[in-house]
């Protein structure tokens, strides 16, 4: 069920409009031309809201701990949260973090392009302009003042991989000024 | 964690100094709750608050923060007395406890009880109710580290369970709860000023291990650097670099810090957020590479050369991550990057390629070993495999050489296949424990579930405690003493650690010279995976088998001896109990400690301000407070303030209140009534952001992008004050003073 093809070929009940509704970010105008006729729906769909959806296990970014979660996608789109009872350490148990974390990507309040504080005021830009803005203003930096004039604040927010990888950036670009939330 | 939270389900007793799981780790609290259900473990808090933690323990014990050492002294000073002690573990594994027992002595309970606040009848109820039950474990979090004694709060804690025989053990060990998700696994990477990743340090040594395993020559490495020595030079730390741009205390590089990289970083959740937001302003630029708004580009009033990159969270991507107790696990995608957001690593290459150095950025993915050595095998790789590999192959410190992708994602795929309290794996996943807690030796290794247990062979997860300091001290033996054998071991007692030189002799083997000669020099960078093969087959680990030391000759204290807070509410004791002398070129920049704790600041500052997390939030809060359902359950910032207390200022429960900070700094914030505090004490969280000391800086996010919560950061009125080893800020025991408003 990945193609919008395949989608249109579904013939709409009242709850899949609302979901298309809901989707329609992803559909554009595709989901606006299916008509919003109502009908039954299926045996499937009474059981299973998503048929075909994909269930891929993940972990919590929120604490330490490290639950599991298992996070339902349907058609590319994070649709519904559930614990993970089979967990080995959280066994079904999240907190009110945990089971929020479904909202860090279905929240309104992303950053949704590159920024640019221009006399105040933000700008939209380009990730084009954004890098090569700053990568000229870093590199100039450097060489005015040597690679020590940068300062980077890495994560406890990263994955692992991408963690030592930071950390090696920091190394190559020379210096040691580099540090993230654990010093704290 | 040396032990991991199913296995606090082992304990009988449980003991919590300054960490509020029941808020800030839930899911971890509900295995503590299971050990108090299922094993009548006895759940003691020290906490300067009545926490919800506190709420379910059967000893609460109200603290003076600052003095965690004078309460655990005096828990060993009856444990000494009444002969509590396992005698025969501290023979064997531990090195000069004597000298503890002698401070210790000087603790008597009616002393402990002036210092810290505790009645000496709570001291004893304690004491007894936790040496006499074991297996004990104690837990720690920020409330023990965050203070300027806070390196000795962390050897404390482990003395005392040393004492107690209880290092080591199921249901025992020091279980540190960490904050963030990833904050072990981006600690063991060592994205941090005094380190490369594994913990290898800054020497040459390290670095050209390093550069040979990146495939990069080590002279073009040190070239990127300024010089030489900054190659060896610790950097500026998260707690302060923005002295790096002020300069109000002396700076120890060529160049004031002129541009900052934010990627993925709360910096309002670090003390003195004013003077952030003043070196902020005096930046030349300033990158925040986050999904959301990041404060750090809204509390500044800079109106140029600031850029924010949109960034995916970790649900975007892929890769491993390490819980508190030393688990990987391995983070499927669940969705594409949303709108023009880019993945961490995507970021950084983009980047790299800009600065010239990216050919030899990715180099090391696609590198393997062949005859001991890091060569490039392939020519492409793929992310986040080939990275994890990378790291597989050169962290041996940590024993990250079990660790393959392959390996995580089958946990991952099983995690329904291992057991809770032991971690276990059945079926296919028997002879593995979940997420193979590190060090997991080989890729054969079953992975550690609990530190230094010698009552388990190595190959199920048993060791010693590391041999890292030699063999003798003062000609003392520094080895692990003859009933300390690790089970199924070829070697009795204790051993070195191991090298090229020595492994024929320690493990009286012969090994075949075309083995020894593509052998690394000693188990820390032994590239071609011989050492730890041999030690395996001895039943050894290969890191030797030494005792703890309760001693410590490189450290400022050589045991952890009782200094009082910079601003301390007892200035008497300060003169008994000083602090440090100022420390110079601490992480490139003065710090001062003396200088500041000689003034009676009580006089003007007479309430204790300690800071803390709401079990709504996380961090700087950026992500909670973006979230509308947890920012509408917790939408404003307060402080929590006795009714005792506040009738003195004539503040009543919801009034707002100034508070004042001997830096000069104040917040305007709620007052909230509970006896939580006692009457001389105010707590404060600090997740909130985006209003600076009384200033709502709302104009300055990006439209659209104001979290659903802001408010003053906590952390504005945070003391000045700072640990002698690490740097951490004191933000859990400050004075202020309040007004109403």
């Amino acid at each position: 069920m990945s193609s919008l093809k395949e989608l249109e070929k579904v013939k709409v009940g009242r709850r899949s409009f609302l979901k298309m509704a809901a989707l329609s970010t992803a559909l554009g105008a595709t989901g606006l031309n299916a008509a919003p006729a109502v009908r039954e729906a299926t045996c499937d769909e009474l059981k299973d809201p998503y048929p075909g959806s994909k269930k891929v296990k993940t972990i919590c970014t929120t604490c330490s701990v490290g639950c599991g979660i298992i996070a339902e996608v349907y058609n590319g789109v994070w649709v519904r949260q559930e614990v993970a009872q089979d967990h080995p350490i959280s066994h079904g148990s999240h907190c009110c973090k945990g089971i929020d974390s479904i909202d860090t990507v279905r929240t309104a309040k992303r950053v949704k392009h590159p920024l640019k504080k221009v006399n105040g005021k933000w700008q939209r830009i380009s990730w084009d302009q954004a890098v090569n803005e700053i990568s000229e203003k870093m590199l100039e930096l450097r060489k005015k003042h040597g690679p020590d004039a940068a300062m980077f604040l890495g994560s406890a927010k990263m994955g692992t991989e991408q963690a030592y990888y930071f950390r090696k950036f920091a190394a190559m670009w020379g210096t040691n000024n580099i540090d993230h939330q654990a010093r704290i | 964690m040396t032990n991991h939270l199913g296995d606090i389900q082992n304990s009988k007793a449980i003991i919590i100094f300054g960490a509020n799981p029941a808020v800030n780790h839930p899911v971890g609290f509900k295995h503590i709750l299971k050990a108090k259900e299922r094993n009548n473990a006895v759940l003691i808090v020290v906490d300067p608050r009545y926490t919800k933690t506190a709420a379910k323990a059967d000893l609460y014990v109200r603290i003076r923060p600052g003095t965690d050492i004078p309460f655990m002294y005096g828990m060993l000073h009856l444990i000494f007395k009444y002969g509590w002690e396992d005698e025969e573990y501290i023979k064997n594994r531990v090195f000069r406890m004597d000298y503890i027992k002698k401070e210790a002595k000087k603790w008597t309970p009616e002393k402990v009880a002036d210092v810290t606040g505790v009645p000496t009848d709570v001291l004893i109820q304690v004491t007894r109710a936790y040496a006499s039950n074991k297996p004990g474990t104690l837990l720690w979090a920020m409330g023990l580290t965050q203070h300027s004694i806070g390196s000795s709060n962390t050897r404390m804690a482990p003395i005392l369970q040393l004492a107690l025989g209880n290092m080591g053990k199921f249901g025992g060990g020091c279980n540190i709860l960490r904050g963030h998700d990833n904050v072990q696994g981006a600690t063991d990477m060592c994205c941090l000023s005094h380190s490369l990743p594994g913990y290898y340090g800054l020497s040459e040594g390290s670095w050209k291990y390093f550069a040979h395993n990146w495939g990069v020559d080590f002279k073009w490495l040190q070239n990127r650097f300024a010089t030489p020595k900054m190659m060896h030079t610790k950097g500026f730390t998260l707690s302060k670099w923005w002295q790096g741009v002020l300069q109000e205390e002396k700076i120890y590089q060529p160049t004031p810090i002129k541009a900052l990289w934010v990627q993925g970083n709360g910096i309002t959740s670090v003390a003195q957020t004013a003077k952030v937001q003043q070196a902020l302003d005096k930046l030349d630029l300033l990158v925040v590479a986050e999904p959301f708004a990041n404060e750090a580009a809204v509390i500044t009033n800079k109106t140029d050369n600031v850029y924010i990159l949109p960034t995916t969270t970790q649900f975007e991507d892929e890769g491993s991550v390490t819980a508190t107790n030393r688990t990987a696990q391995w983070r499927s995608k669940v969705i594409d990057p949303l709108y023009e957001s880019k993945t961490d690593e995507e970021i950084m290459f983009t980047f790299a390629k800009k600065f010239g150095f990216y050919d030899e950025f990715v180099r090391g993915m696609m590198m393997g070993v062949r005859n001991g050595k890091a060569v490039k095998v392939k020519d492409t790789f793929k992310w986040p495999e080939d990275a994890t590999r990378e790291i597989a192959r050169i962290i041996k410190t940590i024993g990250l050489t079990g660790w393959t992708p392959e390996r995580l994602k089958k946990h991952q795929e099983n995690w329904h296949m291992f057991d809770e309290v032991t971690l276990k794996g059945i079926g296919p996943m028997k002879g593995e424990y979940y997420g193979l807690p590190w060090p997991c030796w080989t890729e054969y290794h079953s992975g550690s579930p609990v530190l230094y247990n010698i009552g388990i062979p190595v190959m199920e997860g048993g060791m010693g405690f590391r041999a890292r300091f030699g063999t003798e001290y003062e000609g003392e033996n520094l080895l692990a003493g003859p009933f300390a054998t690790i089970k199924g071991a070829k070697v009795k007692g204790g051993y070195p650690e191991l090298t090229k030189e020595n492994i024929e002799k320690v493990l009286g083997i012969k090994i075949p010279a075309r083995e020894k000669a593509i052998m690394g020099k000693n188990w820390k960078v032994d590239l071609s995976g011989l050492i730890a093969k041999y030690a395996l087959q001895a039943g050894v680990a290969p890191y030797g088998n030494a005792k703890a030391r309760a001693y410590v000759w490189t450290f400022p204290d050589k045991i952890p001896m009782h200094r009082e807070p910079l601003h301390t509410p007892r200035y008497d004791l300060a003169k008994i109990y000083p602090t440090y002398p100022d420390k110079k070129d601490q992480y490139r920049v003065d710090t001062k400690f003396i200088s500041i704790q000689k003034k009676d600041w009580a006089k003007d500052f007479p309430i204790i301000l300690t800071t803390g997390r709401l079990v709504m939030y996380s961090g700087a809060g950026l992500i909670e407070r973006n979230s509308k359902y947890l920012a509408a359950l917790e939408p404003e910032m307060f402080a929590d303030i006795n009714p005792a207390l506040a009738y003195k200022y004539g503040i009543r429960d919801g009034d707002m209140i100034w508070i004042h900070s001997p830096e000069g700094a104040k917040i305007k914030v709620k007052a909230r009534f509970t006896y939580s505090v006692s009457p001389d004490r105010i707590f404060l969280p600090f997740h909130f952001a985006g209003i600076m000391e009384g200033k709502n800086m709302s104009k300055n996010y990006p439209e659209g992008l104001i979290p659903y919560a802001i408010g003053e950061s906590g952390n504005t009125v945070a003391n000045y004050g700072y640990d002698i080893v690490t740097q951490i800020p004191e933000t859990k025991a400050g004075l202020v003073r309040i007004e109403k408003a």
